[in-house]
């Protein structure tokens, strides 16, 4: 390695900084785990503010409640919604996965951003469009009635589920696509020169190794369903975040910390299942991307068609379709009064989004790297708390936030440094999750090959590294854009005074009755959202 | 109900070009704002005011090009704030038309409003309450309020976990339980007495906070299919009323809706209220919200419909032929009456400021703001409702405590017991 004197000496910080990294054998050192458990105890900090609230509640009235009906019908709708939700968007998101990865599906690439776009609908603008479009006097149901069609009711479990399903499965669909991607199609070829069927095949070689990828999209899935206020809220549909949402609203602060403190002991659970069946510990292949076609679908073509049609009608086109319907059909009686929409909310909304993206991924790597390297248990201690804000109903974050915001951080409260930080505790698992599995691709070989050849540390892991994380890195700061971009309930709590951003503009007309109002930005929402989800899928291929 | 003439144009006419007037004015405004002083309503003679001239040359052309029904701006309509005139905190449309001389203090009777004000919004009327808060900002130069929006409940629970820290001046909300748990909190300063003196006592509860606007609940019913009578005064005879056989409209989803049950479970108890819906159940058509169940009433899909008033006044406002008129109940559920109001609160080191703000929404212009823009009810005595509604003192409110309301859990578990949810 021929470099000038300077350079070098410029280069020794650098040097240092990467040995106490890495040490010889690929091991994390103490160092990264510092930082990696600084990260995550801080995302996990809301939480103390919950048991600071529960210590004030007496303990037959904690035990009254926790032990009321109301409570355990609240508790086994939350679970069920749960389970049924993640299987649904399992059953879905991995054939999509299939079909548009491994076969000759006509026109893959349209296909493939069409059923990820749901993603950047928000829950509660798709879950009132749905209300719209087949709720009691919904345009569809207007339109279905006279043929004959009776639309069963909208509200409740089924609607909810059906909501949820649909505008999340792209989750299980993208983490799945992500490890069909890296799946070494030769060994598929290898099983087949066997004569084995490629159902067989795909249930003893493809299933066993997406399986971490499967579990992971559906992990985000369970906890989003969790989290999620505006889906149970307009469907009508008791679930945590809707008694706590109804707590709150009654000004029973003791009653909503109790709820919450429920769920995130069902999110404790979630999150302990997960790492049974989750990703194995296994070093990746480092292999090349593959979207050889391996299955051809001969007739099966027109039902896959039809299938994929039918999922993007109902995820993408009836949203779109019911926004457009406002935007249209703004009359006098919607569109009085209210404030005009500027297109600075936008801008501000891409800026904050970026923002958050960008300092979520930061947090995220020395988690996603530490727990991606290490074989200790302290990984796990350390990866897993990182998912429950992502569980947290942001209206319970965001109060938090605001009594440490006031306590302990006045000069930073209501400003945009503390509004990321909340961003940053509800979506960092996104970001730990996609750069994590990608760390784990890497073959520690290969860095040891680039040591052995004479790289310095940060050489090899500038050349061998950090190209290999780079699309997992991109992809966990698209989707935190794009969650950051919707998210509502937290950012109305802790928005710095006068910033307006497009979920709040939504909020604030759509409040006020007027939707015709909440269409444009809503519509300018979800397209700024599907670049980044352009940028996600782009980064796939790569 | 609404005196409806079919000179719109002209109205809007007069609206643009006093708006174009008040934007030369703007330019001159501090000479003006020194020379105006307080102007009386009517007075149109002050001729030593070039901008005043002006304004008055522009309703002169105005009316000659054929306005009519427009006393109001004419004897209200002088430029007593600045380089704001009266007539653009009104709002616009076939219901304002003719509103009458305004008798009550103005915004020019009040000392200026100078600084900057934190502003906690809960609601806030889909940006209308921004809209009054820049006008106030139009007026005063060195006037800045900083707005912060959130729902009513969750600024009320932000107020409250802040505690003693909170940043906020005031807090103006759309609810009134929102400001009575606040108030309960300790966290809010008693209001002076002149700042409340025009508005009715229950409506400043130990004067902790004090109403801006409020909003009746209503039954708008089709004139074609029904007449005044056909509409039972009490709330509890719907059932077999000619009303009910008509076809009711209702939207159990939505919060006014829930908050009208809420009040007749709390005034006639839970089996009465679970009787009274279930009774209800097979003369109703369900809706999502209160205008489309005002305007199902209005195409005669349903005889009568629980709405609040204002949405009977959206839907006329849009379709001034509609056969909709709104009949109120007396000493019920179904003639609540729920308001905004505004606090200053108790940690606020600019409590001059918060109070005299406070007074500014109780001035002759924002209480005919709200009346016009958004159709609410006035609380200031001297400021009518539109439409030709009776005024809020006229009401006959059930007796009740509004922050009751807010205990919503008990009513949905009814209303889902009965099937209505």
């Amino acid at each position: 390695m021929a470099g000038s004197g300077a350079d070098s000496g410029v280069r020794r910080p650098f040097e240092r900084l990467r040995r106490l990294s890495t040490t010889a054998d690929g091991e994390p050192t103490a160092a990264v785990a510092l930082l990696a458990a600084a990260v995550s105890a801080a995302v996990l900090s809301p939480v103390a503010w919950l048991l600071l609230r529960a210590a004030e509640v007496g303990v037959s009235d904690a035990i009254r409640l926790l032990a009321s009906g109301n409570t355990l019908s609240v508790l086994t709708n939350s679970v069920a919604l749960v389970a049924v939700v993640t299987t649904a968007s399992v059953v879905l998101g991995v054939p999509l996965a299939v079909l548009t990865v491994q076969t000759d599906l006509p026109f893959r690439r349209f296909w493939t951003v069409a059923v990820a776009l749901p993603l950047v609908v928000p829950s509660y603008v798709g879950a009132f469009a749905f209300v719209s479009a087949f709720g009691p006097r919904g345009v569809l149901a207007g339109v279905l009635a006279p043929l004959g069609v009776e639309i069963p009711t909208i509200y409740g479990f089924g609607g909810a589920a059906l909501v949820l399903t649909a505008f999340v499965y792209p989750y299980v669909f993208l983490t799945t696509r992500a490890s069909l991607l890296s799946f070494d199609t030769t060994q598929l070829e290898a099983a087949r020169t066997l004569d084995t069927g490629y159902r067989t095949a795909f249930r003893r070689i493809v299933l066993p190794q997406i399986a971490p990828g499967v579990t992971a999209g559906a992990l985000l899935v369970a906890l989003y369903t969790l989290s999620d206020f505006g889906t149970p809220a307009i469907m009508h549909f008791d679930t945590f975040t809707r008694a706590i949402f109804l707590e709150l609203n009654t000004f029973a602060r003791s009653h909503a910390t109790l709820l919450s403190l429920q769920l995130l002991g069902v999110t404790a659970v979630i999150l302990a299942l997960e790492s049974r069946i989750g990703p194995g510990e296994a070093d990746g292949y480092g292999s090349r991307t593959s979207t050889d076609t391996v299955v051809e679908l001969g007739w099966w073509t027109v039902p896959a068609l039809c299938l994929l049609a039918a999922v993007v009608i109902v995820t993408l086109g009836v949203p779109v379709g019911i926004l457009g319907l406002w935007l249209v059909r703004s009359g006098p009686g919607y569109a009085a009064g209210g404030l005009a929409f500027e297109w600075t909310f936008g801008l501000n909304s891409a800026a904050v989004a970026a923002a958050a993206a960008l300092v979520t991924t930061l947090a995220a790597v020395p988690v996603a790297y530490y727990s991606g390297r290490t074989d200790s248990r302290l990984g796990w201690l350390i990866e897993r708390p990182t998912y429950v804000g992502y569980a947290m109903p942001g209206v319970v974050l965001g109060l938090a936030l605001v009594f440490f915001g006031t306590k302990y951080a006045p000069g930073f409260y209501q400003t945009l440094p503390l509004l990321i930080f909340a961003y940053v505790v509800r979506f960092i698992p996104q970001a730990v999750g996609s750069t994590r599995s990608s760390v784990m691709g890497v073959d520690r070989a290969l860095v040891g090959a680039a040591r052995t050849l004479g790289e310095t540390p940060r050489r090899a892991f500038r050349r061998v590294t950090l190209p290999l994380i780079a699309p997992g890195l991109v992809a966990g700061a698209a989707l935190v854009f794009l969650t950051t971009m919707k998210e509502l309930p937290a950012t109305l709590l802790l928005q710095p005074a006068g910033f307006t951003t497009l979920v709040t503009y939504i909020w604030r007309v759509q409040e006020a009755g007027y939707y015709g109002r909440a269409a444009l930005p809503a519509l300018v929402l979800v397209a700024i959202s599907s670049v980044s989800m352009l940028v996600i899928l782009r980064g796939e291929n790569t | 109900m609404t005196h409806d003439t079919d000179d719109t144009t002209g109205t809007d006419r007069t609206t643009d070009t006093t708006e174009t007037t008040a934007t030369d004015q703007r330019r001159e405004r501090p000479q003006i704002l020194n020379r105006l002083g307080a102007p009386k309503p009517g007075v149109n003679g002050d001729e030593s005011s070039r901008g005043r001239r002006r304004f008055l040359a522009a309703v002169g052309s105005a009316a000659t090009a054929g306005l009519a029904g427009c006393a109001g701006l004419r004897s209200d309509g002088s430029a007593d704030a600045g380089q704001v005139a009266f007539s653009d905190f009104r709002g616009s449309g076939r219901l304002v038309e003719s509103r009458p001389e305004i008798d009550a203090p103005r915004i020019a009777d009040l000392p200026d409003l100078s600084g900057e004000l934190t502003l906690y919004l809960g609601g806030g009327e889909g940006g209308l309450y921004r809209e009054l808060v820049a006008l106030f900002e139009r007026i005063y130069d060195d006037f800045t309020a900083v707005p912060n929006a959130g729902g009513t409940a969750e600024q009320a629970n932000k107020l409250v976990t802040e505690g003693e820290e909170t940043p906020a001046d005031v807090f103006w909300s759309v609810d009134a339980g929102s400001l009575s748990v606040v108030a309960e909190e300790g966290l809010t300063a008693q209001l002076a007495s002149e700042t409340v003196e025009n508005v009715p006592s229950t409506f400043h509860p130990d004067r902790q906070w004090v109403a801006n606007a409020g909003r009746a609940r209503a039954i708008p019913y089709n004139t074609d299919q029904l007449s005044a009578s056909d509409v039972p005064d009490s709330v509890m005879a719907f059932p077999d009323s000619p009303l009910a056989d008509g076809g009711i409209g209702w939207a159990p989803t939505y919060g006014a809706f829930q908050a009208f049950v809420t009040a007749m479970r709390l005034t006639e108890g839970e089996s009465a209220t679970r009787d009274w819906l279930a009774a209800m159940q097979p003369s109703v058509t369900e809706y999502p919200d209160e205008f489309l169940t005002s305007n199902a009433v209005a195409d005669g899909e349903v005889a009568g419909g629980f709405a609040n008033h204002y949405y009977a006044l959206r839907v006329r406002d849009a379709r001034p032929d509609a056969p909709l008129e709104l009949a109120f109940t007396s000493g019920d559920a179904g003639a609540l009456i729920n308001v905004a109001g505004a606090a200053v609160l108790g940690p606020s080191d600019n409590a001059e400021l918060a109070e005299n703000f406070v007074a500014h929404l109780l001035s002759a212009e924002a209480q005919e703001f709200f009346a016009t823009r958004s159709f609410g009810y006035p609380t200031v005595e001297g400021v009518p409702p539109v439409g030709g509604l009776p005024t809020i003192d006229e009401l006959e409110p059930p007796e009740l405590d509004l922050s009751k309301l807010s205990n919503l859990e008990p009513t949905l578990r009814l209303m889902r017991e009965v099937g209505v949810l």
